[in-house]
């Protein structure tokens, strides 16, 4: 966690594939994230459509290209979408105060391969998330597995942008 | 004989009068209505916005917060007491804190009735085309973070209904939530608000209200988990009643310790309690008189009346003083009479003049006072006249303060050497109000408003906590009923919508969101095709895309039922927090005036296109009021009205000075100490650090009115310097008792009655020293000229 919170910045390739059972088949997404600490989280999705989402101490601003849309959401009215973002800026913030205060915690592995899950804590969001678990390496985030409780699963793998 | 048939009669009318009196004030209504002393209001949109503070929704909100603890502290007060109100239905429509329990009915409404309730919804919504571009987006959405939200609705919601819904209250501030209750944004005060089912004029209920909350705080928490909890109450309901609370308070309080030192110094000055009891006769009967004038002519006595009742104790128990200090024991009170009857008529007469400017103010509240003060102080001189030498015991003389009154007079002899000091004063006090930077006068309409200073920061506080600032524009649309009403809103609406999309204003809110007309509900139902046109349409939609086939079968369902179910009307909205947001935008008006809608509107940037983009579509009535300029305009007016009233009122007063005089040199002598007076006095109030308002220019006509009788007093020709001495202790006297009656008011916290109490107050003191400096004739060689 003090690896992690001594980062200030940071940069990588996202693709996320998600699994649903409302889809025939998985929706896969890529783009670029980008993270600068304490508070600021941007992730910027250009295939299969632009859209971006910036995420700012609590508020969360989403805006899809094609459409033209801009919409932002202050986070203490969507408690769900909250608890879901802070999963994944808390954890590359090393902030464990507020990830104890959402989820229960489990390390695992070693500092070169180390794996964190984070359970739910409130109810509301049990109904929703089962687990998310968080692998990477050092002081770097490689992948962010979110388990659902009505199954569906997505997986997203970050690599380091190359220059 | 004749003397004591007439002076029988003059008792038995009197007797018959205070009896009458009695009985109209025993069936008086007394009020405390905050907006008697707003202007009368002119223009229907206006009028419909004062129907609104009176008995609207608007007038039912109190406003509860709770400081003073850590936030987790607070949060369990405002749930036990939300809980505690919550079991008082018949007391209270709603209580709101942020707890889900509203939230849920409303989410429910909007839910249930999307089909109806969108806008969205029209011919070409469920073709094909558009199907694939929503159900395409959906897609799209499901890979974001608000993914997790939309799986839930997205079966039976594909076309995004509750979205569009919700989205349509976003820019809508509200409070922040924190442990799931409404907070203040600094975390500092738990927050709440109750809508009572009592109108807002109905004070008797509201009080009770007050009352309920207040236990319930009490009750919410055990004495040592509640310490240092703060309960704060506002809201137009709380304001009526503290107001009410705070007159009655003042008026009674005021009262008697005017009372008690009117009635001492009159001890002190007569040594008499016969003197004393007569003395206070006139004042009493003047009370009564007015009293029953006011609740006669305008069906209700208003409470800061009675306030004002206080001066009228001062002002009436004058004329006993001249009278008993002017009478000798060798002079019958009838021969006194007609030595000072002339100067004492005259007084009454300005001073009559003065409260008739008020009379005719467009104050309804200050129109009391005015007419309060005519009646009080005409039958006060009336019963110092007729009534009172017919009670007086044959050969009744008074000690008048014997020993006091060669003092008073070597004082007023050498007054006069103050003249120049006077003059250099006057002249620094014209100067002092032209270099004033601040502006003198107070331009807002709330200055008028009876409430303190306190208690408006303490509501603005918590409507800005609450995320509810008051709302500047707003387009006001009259009807004939709900339909049409609800029906011009939506047309309204549209063009609303385009002047948004121009960027003339952020947005804006309209009764129709909340229960669209029947004809649009009709028409949307109409839009909602067959159930095997729709299902065909849907599977076109789904080519190329991979939702999972029959995913939509809880559209299908929802839309079919949608379309025949039975239209909304105000009854579906019942329970529902959209309720109140509905009785507060859409009114039926009283006296069969229709009904009224009004669209408030957010973050205006260009009133003027707004404008005339309405007027293109106006066959509708629909006006944009800009609240703040409107009520700037209107307070502008009246201050106009009230300075020509002032003027002509003063004018009335210099006509009747020179008809009385008979001498343009004499009329100035006796206005000379009045105008310093006015002119001292003002800068008094300025440094004093008061923002001057109509009713401190009211208070300085009457300066004028009072003052005029002192200046006539000390001008009138005296026939020996033993009548001099007479009349200089009686003035001495008469004005004490004025000053303490509205001295007494500037204590007041009722800001109309601080105004004119403090104004009066400082001013009659300066006339009576002002007159005494300039008209005094006992000095040097001015005793020595003719009078003319």
């Amino acid at each position: 966690m003090q690896n992690l919170a001594a980062v200030k910045s940071a940069r990588g390739r996202f693709v996320e594939r998600k699994t649903m059972a409302m889809l025939n088949t998985p929706l896969e997404s890529s783009g670029t994230l980008i993270y600068s600490a304490p508070s600021r989280l941007e992730k910027y999705t250009l295939l299969p459509t632009a859209e971006s989402l910036v995420l700012e101490q609590d508020r969360l601003t989403i805006e899809y290209k094609n459409r033209k849309q801009r919409r932002t959401l202050l986070l203490r009215d969507y408690p769900v979408i909250w608890i879901f973002v802070e999963s994944i800026r808390s954890t590359l913030a090393g902030d464990l105060a507020t990830l104890t205060r959402f989820y229960r915690i489990i390390l695992e592995g070693a500092d070169d391969k180390w794996r964190l899950v984070l359970t739910p804590l409130e109810a509301s969001m049990q109904s929703v998330v089962k687990t998310i678990t968080i692998g990477g390496s050092h002081n770097r985030v490689r992948t962010i597995e979110i388990i659902e409780a009505e199954g569906d699963r997505s997986l997203m793998t970050i690599s380091e942008e190359t220059p | 004989m004749t003397a004591r048939v007439s002076s029988r009669y003059a008792l038995f009318i009197w007797l018959a009068g205070v009896l009458v009196c009695t009985i109209v004030i025993l069936r008086t209504e007394f009020s405390a209505d905050l907006s008697a002393f707003l202007p009368r209001t002119p223009t229907p949109v206006q009028q419909v916005l004062v129907e609104q503070l009176r008995d609207g929704v608007v007038s039912r909100l109190i406003l509860i917060a709770i400081e003073g603890a850590a936030p987790a502290a607070l949060t369990q007060t405002s749930q036990r007491l939300a809980a505690q109100l919550r079991q008082l239905p018949e007391n209270f429509a709603a209580i709101n804190n942020g707890e889900d329990a509203g939230a849920t009915m409303d989410r429910d409404y909007l839910w249930r009735n999307r089909y109806l309730l969108s806008p969205a919804v029209n011919a070409e919504h469920f073709s094909c085309a558009e199907l694939h571009a929503a159900i395409e987006q959906d897609l799209q959405l499901l890979g974001s973070p608000a993914g997790a939200l939309l799986r839930r609705i997205l079966p039976n919601d594909p076309t995004g209904e509750l979205l569009r819904l919700v989205e349509q209250f976003e820019g809508q501030s509200r409070p922040a939530l924190q442990h799931g209750v409404w907070f203040s944004p600094d975390g500092r005060r738990a927050l709440l608000v109750a809508q009572t089912r009592a109108a807002g004029y109905d004070m008797d209920a509201q009080e009770q209200d007050l009352a309920l909350i207040q236990d319930a705080f009490a009750n919410s928490a055990d004495a040592t988990a509640r310490a240092g909890q703060k309960l704060l109450l506002s809201g137009p309901a709380v304001f009526s009643v503290n107001t009410r609370a705070g007159i009655k308070a003042d008026a009674l309080r005021f009262s008697v310790i005017a009372t008690a030192l009117i009635a001492a110094l009159l001890l002190a000055l007569y040594r008499s309690p016969l003197a004393l009891l007569l003395g206070l006769l006139p004042v009493v009967s003047g009370a009564l008189a007015g009293i029953a004038a006011v609740s006669l002519g305008f069906g209700t006595v208003h409470g800061i009346t009675l306030g004002f009742g206080v001066t009228l104790i001062g002002e009436a128990v004058d004329y006993a003083i001249y009278l008993f200090t002017q009478l000798t024991p060798d002079a019958s009170p009838a021969g006194t009479f007609i030595r000072i009857w002339p100067t004492l008529r005259l007084g009454l007469l300005t001073s009559l003049c003065g409260f008739s400017a008020m009379l005719l103010s467009g104050f309804p509240g200050l129109a009391q006072l005015g007419l309060f003060s005519i009646a009080g102080l005409v039958a006060a001189v009336a019963v110092t006249r007729y009534v009172l030498p017919a009670l007086l015991p044959p050969g009744f003389t008074v000690h008048a303060g014997a020993g006091l009154a060669p003092r008073v007079t070597s004082v007023v002899r050498r007054a006069p050497l103050l003249r120049y000091p006077l003059l250099f004063l006057s002249v620094l006090a014209v100067c002092f109000l032209v270099a004033q930077n601040r502006p003198l006068w107070s331009d807002e309409l709330s200055s008028l408003s009876p409430l303190s200073s306190r208690d408006r920061a303490l509501d603005e506080q918590l409507r800005r906590d609450i995320g509810a600032p008051d709302v500047r524009h707003l387009v006001v649309i009259h009807a004939a009923d709900e339909q049409s009403a609800l029906a011009a809103s939506e047309q309204i609406s549209a063009v609303l919508r385009r002047s948004v999309e121009q960027g003339d204003l952020q947005g804006f809110e309209s009764p129709a969101v909340y229960l669209p007309s029947l004809a649009a509900q009709g028409a949307r139902q109409a839009a909602i095709p067959p159930a095997p046109t729709l299902r065909e349409n849907l599977r076109e939609a789904q080519r190329g895309l991979p939702f999972r086939a029959g995913l939509f079968e809880p559209f299908l369902r929802d839309a079919a039922a949608a379309a025949t179910q039975p239209l909304l009307n105000r009854a579906d909205l019942h329970d529902t927090g959209l309720a109140l947001k509905l009785d507060s935008l859409l009114v039926k008006r009283n006296n069969g005036a229709g009904w009224a809608a009004m669209l408030p509107l957010r973050g205006v940037s260009n009133a003027g296109a707004i404008e005339q983009d309405l007027a293109r579509v106006a066959a509708r009535p629909a006006v944009l009021i800009d609240l703040k300029r409107e009520s700037d305009v209107l307070y502008q007016t009246y201050r106009r009205e009230v300075i020509t009233y002032a003027l002509l009122g003063t004018a009335a007063i210099v006509l009747l000075l020179l008809a009385s005089l008979r001498s343009l040199q004499r009329v100035l002598v006796v206005l000379a100490p009045l105008a310093a007076a006015g002119l001292i006095t003002f800068s008094l109030l300025v440094l004093l650090g008061n923002a001057l308002t109509i009713f401190h220019l009211v208070g300085l006509l009457l300066v004028v009115a009072i003052g005029s009788n002192y200046a006539l007093f000390f001008e009138r020709q005296a026939a020996s310097a033993e009548e001099r001495e007479r009349t200089v202790t009686s003035l001495l006297f008469a004005n004490l008792t004025t000053m303490l009656g509205f001295g007494l008011l500037a204590f007041s916290k009722v800001p109309v009655l601080h105004a004119i109490g403090s104004t009066v107050g400082i001013g009659a003191f300066l006339s009576l020293a002002f007159s005494a400096i300039l008209i005094s004739r006992s000095a040097g060689p001015m005793a020595a000229q003719p009078c003319v």
